[in-house]
């Protein structure tokens, strides 16, 4: 297997990286039709597994999951998940044959072994559907040319995406067919009855190819998402305790501080977030976040040139063969920092502060977000693709620090998320160390304002927000989340 | 001691932008056990908070402990809502979750809880068994707080506070959901508390209070006034003049041939543990149900696989609506024929919405309005709203309202689809006299004059509509009896 991507002319890299259509309502009108009656088969039964097969059943569409033959014996996890919700539970053989669709929510490291192993089963013009295009772009999987390959991918946790769903509601969602697997041209009329049946249009589709989800999801992970946000929580709080600040506060303080700053983003976009500043600390987050994005952008264009080139799923697929050995050991060593050993206090911040008293982490979202978003609409990626995989889920991330951490967040993202982080992370802090050595707690740790008077140049603020407001992440965003109302809001600890 | 146990004078206490006591002066003598009433926003939470340190207020509060007693030296407070968190500190759950088998679990269990929180406190377990028993709850230690039922929940909080025993405790409605029994058991044991030293503020308007409380107070104008036991107990008399809005005067659209419910052989089990066994229920259009049994009978998930929220629905033969379940239908078809209320309803509610907006996304069944409902929902929405006498909290968000006030809402958002079947699972929790009344009076309307069927929970058996025709009754997850109650008998099962 060889990367798919690479093997296309530069004319069918650019056309499939710019598949992007934020899509009408209309659309979905014809609800789960096109899927009604079907026999779907998921394989796989982790949290996306069970939460997108218990909303699909709630739709009223036909769900049955197959496993594999140990897990079913050793009733493991994903065996008791399915059943103890009233599954029709199969091994591949009893299941795949008689399967219209076969929904594959197993890890991106088990597609490959996965899909060999039902190809043979799956019967003429089925349809295969994966929620991540990283087995066909990256690995180069060549499926059967009489099987329909489509990817409907939610864009959040699977929790989240039975929570939307039985409040009415939904996630938003990602959909796309694969060029080379559309042999009745019925891909985009199941993908998007697929997604109904999910939830998710109710909350925004966007139409996107296998390459473009994949170029896009692995650069937005590695960087903003994880990356930075791994990268700036430990030196925030490493300053912090080094400049003589309570520990158990700082811990606090960048803990659920990633949230509250990135719930800021989540409704008002960059801008939104910068204006929770006061005026001074305003400007003093856009220069220090400028500084940011001077000294980070090499990064982020190296990230992006060996996701575009495969050079990171090379690298990546011999630590798979390697038995995963610096994934494990980086893992091991992220549980060991300080900042994850140290746990946060008792004492109460209120939502202010996290923005008055940290006004370093709004600086690196502000810097990573822009960058992100930036590097991947520089590298052909649609703007609206970008968004979703940058400023969109930084929040959901966060959250997922806010919970337990940075072990909680490398627990919840993919293997593959969690190997992007460490590499950023391990070239970004070095790159960072000339500029940590100028920061002071006015940064991090005390009141930025304490002991100013707020008063700020007329024009210089007036460019501050000039440049905030008129960037294209700020513009395409304004667009995007106007679709995507009702976004629940996170309650500060 | 000439100075009494508590002494407050000059109150002032505001939630949100509003002024809700002002001036208040209240003396507690040692011995004394209150019982405050008022109606719903009067500002009786308020007042409990502010009394307990949990509210901001302006004016003083001087409380004398008694440095002799062997009690705790702390007033403790215990709300009427209750918000528990998972192993992670997330609070935002939904209330359908409860239903899901997981292979982890995600939150404690009551035998955990009830150790940090004895831990906490420095109290010994041994102390704790006895009220465990008193209460029915020994049972359920291994059970996770998530599986627990409102009245369950309700009971863990007033376990906790009874074994703490501290000298001044607050009670905030605490018979809300809880069953005849619980009620009985909790006031001996509220009794046997007090005679050991605890003082009570019990906050609500209920009848049957533990023998203890002899002062009697209501909230009127942001000021206390002291008032007797006949007082107390005097009936507000409001006719409700208004008619209906007209759009619910319609009989609902029954459109398909069949029973309503038509359950066969239904059981429902976590692991080991059932919690439904054998149901069989047939429900035929028009008809007026009481459903009753303990707290942890079963009720909830009887009613949960009815509105299409519990997973083990596919694996039960039964039909909703004349369709036998799991058969291609979707169960937003089922939610678009069913108002629901209920207490986990409430809980889990999303309360950033506003007035409006909760009462209006009950044309789709979501929690919280995800999009413009058009010119004709408006209006229904507006007069409804009218009618409920809430216009003037149209853009309020529902966590700035008082608890009644927020309820009353989402019973507006339950009825105002005018479904074919009517889901009330002790829908006037919360709400005060005046309030339940008023509602059941709506209920008995909305029954009275068209097909409606109904499915009504209630456990304070002087609260019930009058419409009610037929009764079933669980215990330990079966049908232990299905009656008619004819209309002569009915004052005679009302007060049972």
């Amino acid at each position: 297997m060889s990367n798919y991507f690479n093997t296309l002319p530069l004319r069918e890299q650019l056309n499939q990286l710019g598949v992007c259509e934020f899509m009408d309502n209309a659309e979905f009108l014809d609800g789960v039709n096109v899927l009604k009656g079907k026999k779907l088969v998921i394989v796989g039964c982790g949290a996306q597994g069970l939460n997108q097969g218990l909303n699909l059943r709630d739709s009223g569409l036909n769900v049955s999951y197959a496993l594999r033959k140990e897990a079913i014996e050793g009733k493991r996890d994903s065996w008791k998940n399915a059943t103890e919700n009233s599954f029709t539970v199969g091994t591949y053989e009893e299941l795949i044959p008689d399967a219209d669709v076969v929904i594959n929510l197993t890890p991106d490291k088990q597609h490959t072994s996965v899909v060999n192993a039902v190809m043979p089963l799956m019967k003429q013009g089925s349809t295969l559907l994966y929620s991540h295009g990283f087995n066909i772009v990256e690995e180069g999987m060549q499926i059967r040319k009489d099987i329909t390959v489509i990817m409907v991918a939610p864009k959040c946790p699977g929790s989240e995406v039975r929570a939307e769903y039985v409040r009415g509601f939904g996630v938003p969602t990602l959909i796309a067919v694969h060029p080379e697997n559309d042999p009745e041209g019925k891909g985009l009329a199941q993908a998007k009855a697929y997604c109904v049946g999910t939830g998710g249009h109710r909350a925004g589709v966007l139409r996107s190819s296998f390459v473009a989800e994949v170029k896009s999801d692995l650069m937005g992970e590695q960087t903003i998402l994880c990356g930075l946000l791994q990268t700036g929580s430990i030196l925030s709080f490493d300053k912090m305790v080094e400049k003589g600040i309570d520990p158990a506060y700082a811990s606090k303080l960048v803990q659920y501080g990633v949230e509250v700053v990135t719930e800021a983003l989540k409704h008002g976009g960059v801008s939104g977030m910068m204006d929770r500043l006061s005026n001074p600390a305003k400007i003093k987050a856009y220069e220090v976040s400028e500084e940011l994005k001077n000294i980070m952008r090499p990064l982020f264009q190296k990230h992006q040139d060996d996701i575009m080139s495969g050079e990171f799923s090379r690298v990546m697929m011999e630590d798979w063969a390697n038995g995963d050995k610096n994934l494990l050991t980086w893992r091991a060593a992220t549980g060991e920092t300080a900042f994850e050993k140290t746990p946060a206090g008792n004492m109460k911040i209120a939502e202010q502060e996290y923005f008055d008293n940290a006004l370093l982490l709004v600086a690196f979202v502000r810097a990573g977000v822009e960058l992100a978003f930036e590097t991947m609409v520089e590298a052909g990626i649609k703007p609206e693709s970008a968004y979703y995989e940058s400023l969109h889920e930084t929040p959901l991330i966060a959250n997922t620090i806010a919970r337990k951490k940075l072990f909680e967040m490398n627990r919840v993202i993919s293997d593959t998320a969690e190997y992007g982080c460490y590499l950023f992370d391990h070239a970004c802090k070095p790159l960072l160390a000339d500029f940590m050595t100028r920061v002071e707690t006015d940064l991090i740790g005390k009141n930025f304002n304490e002991g100013k008077d707020n008063g700020v140049d007329n024009v210089t603020l007036i460019t501050v927000n000039e440049a905030l407001r008129s960037h294209q992440v700020e513009i395409v965003g304004a667009r995007l989340r106007k679709a995507m109302t009702a976004m629940k809001s996170i309650k500060t600890a | 001691m000439s100075e009494p146990f508590v002494h407050i004078s000059n109150l002032e206490v505001r939630y949100r932008h509003q002024t809700v006591l002002k001036g208040l002066e209240w003396k507690i003598n040692y011995g004394d056990n209150w019982l405050i009433c008022g109606d719903s926003g009067s500002g009786k939470t308020s007042l409990g908070k502010a009394i307990a340190g949990l509210a901001p207020f302006s004016g003083k509060i001087e409380i004398g402990f008694n440095p002799l007693s062997p009690l705790p030296p702390l007033v403790y407070y215990i709300a009427n809502w209750y918000q528990f968190k998972d192993l992670e500190g997330q609070s935002n759950f939904y209330y359908q979750q409860r239903y899901n088998t997981w292979s982890v679990e995600v939150t404690a269990t009551i035998q955990a809880e009830l150790e940090r929180f004895g831990a906490e406190h420095g109290l010994s377990f041994s102390d704790v068994e006895d009220i465990l028993k008193k209460l029915g709850y020994s049972e359920l230690k291994d059970s996770t707080l998530i599986q627990l039922s409102s009245g369950e929940h309700k009971k863990l909080q007033l376990i906790k506070a009874i074994w703490l025993a501290p000298q001044l405790l607050v009670l905030d409605q605490p018979y809300n959901g809880l069953d005849k029994n619980s009620r009985q058991n909790l006031n001996i044991l509220l009794d046997q508390l007090a005679a050991e030293g605890t003082q009570l503020v019990l906050i609500g308007n209920d009848a049957e209070l533990p023998a203890c409380i002899t002062r009697y107070a209501e909230i009127v104008g942001g000021r206390l006034r002291e008032v007797s036991e006949y007082e107390r107990l005097q009936d507000y008399t409001t006719v409700i003049a208004e008619e209906l809005p007209e759009f619910l005067n319609a009989h609902p659209v029954h459109d398909h041939p069949g029973d309503i419910i038509s359950m066969r052989n239904v059981n429902i089990s976590y692991g080991e543990k059932q919690v439904l066994k054998d149901i069989n229920w047939q429900v035929k259009a028009g008809e007026k149900w009481l459903l009753q049994g303990h707290n942890g009978s079963g009720k909830s998930t009887l009613l949960s696989l009815i509105c299409g929220d519990h997973p083990q629905a596919y694996a039960n033969d039964y039909s909703l609506f004349g369709q036998k379940r799991g058969t291609g239908e979707s169960i937003w078809e089922i939610k678009a024929k069913i108002g629901l209320i209920s207490p986990e309803l409430h809980w889990y509610f999303d309360r950033s919405a506003t007035v409006w907006q909760t009462v209006a996304s009950g044309f789709y069944d979501s929690s919280g309005l995800f999009c413009d409902p058009g010119s004709l929902k408006h209006q229904k929405t507006g007069e409804l709203l009218a009618y409920l006498g809430l216009t003037a909290y149209g853009n309020t968000l529902m966590n700035e309202l008082p608890l009644g006030k927020q309820r009353l809402a989402l019973l507006g958002r339950t009825i105002i689809k005018n479904p074919e079947l009517l889901i009330l699972d002790e829908p006037c929790q919360g709400l005060d006299i005046q309030q339940t009344r008023h509602f059941n009076e709506l209920v008995d309307r909305l029954c009275g004059n068209n097909g409606t069927t109904l499915i009504y929970v209630g456990h304070f058996e002087s609260q019930l509509p009058d419409c009610i025709e037929k009764k079933i009754i669980l215990e330990n997850g079966k049908v232990k009896a299905v009656e008619e109650i004819k209309k002569t008998e009915h004052y005679v099962t009302r007060s049972e």
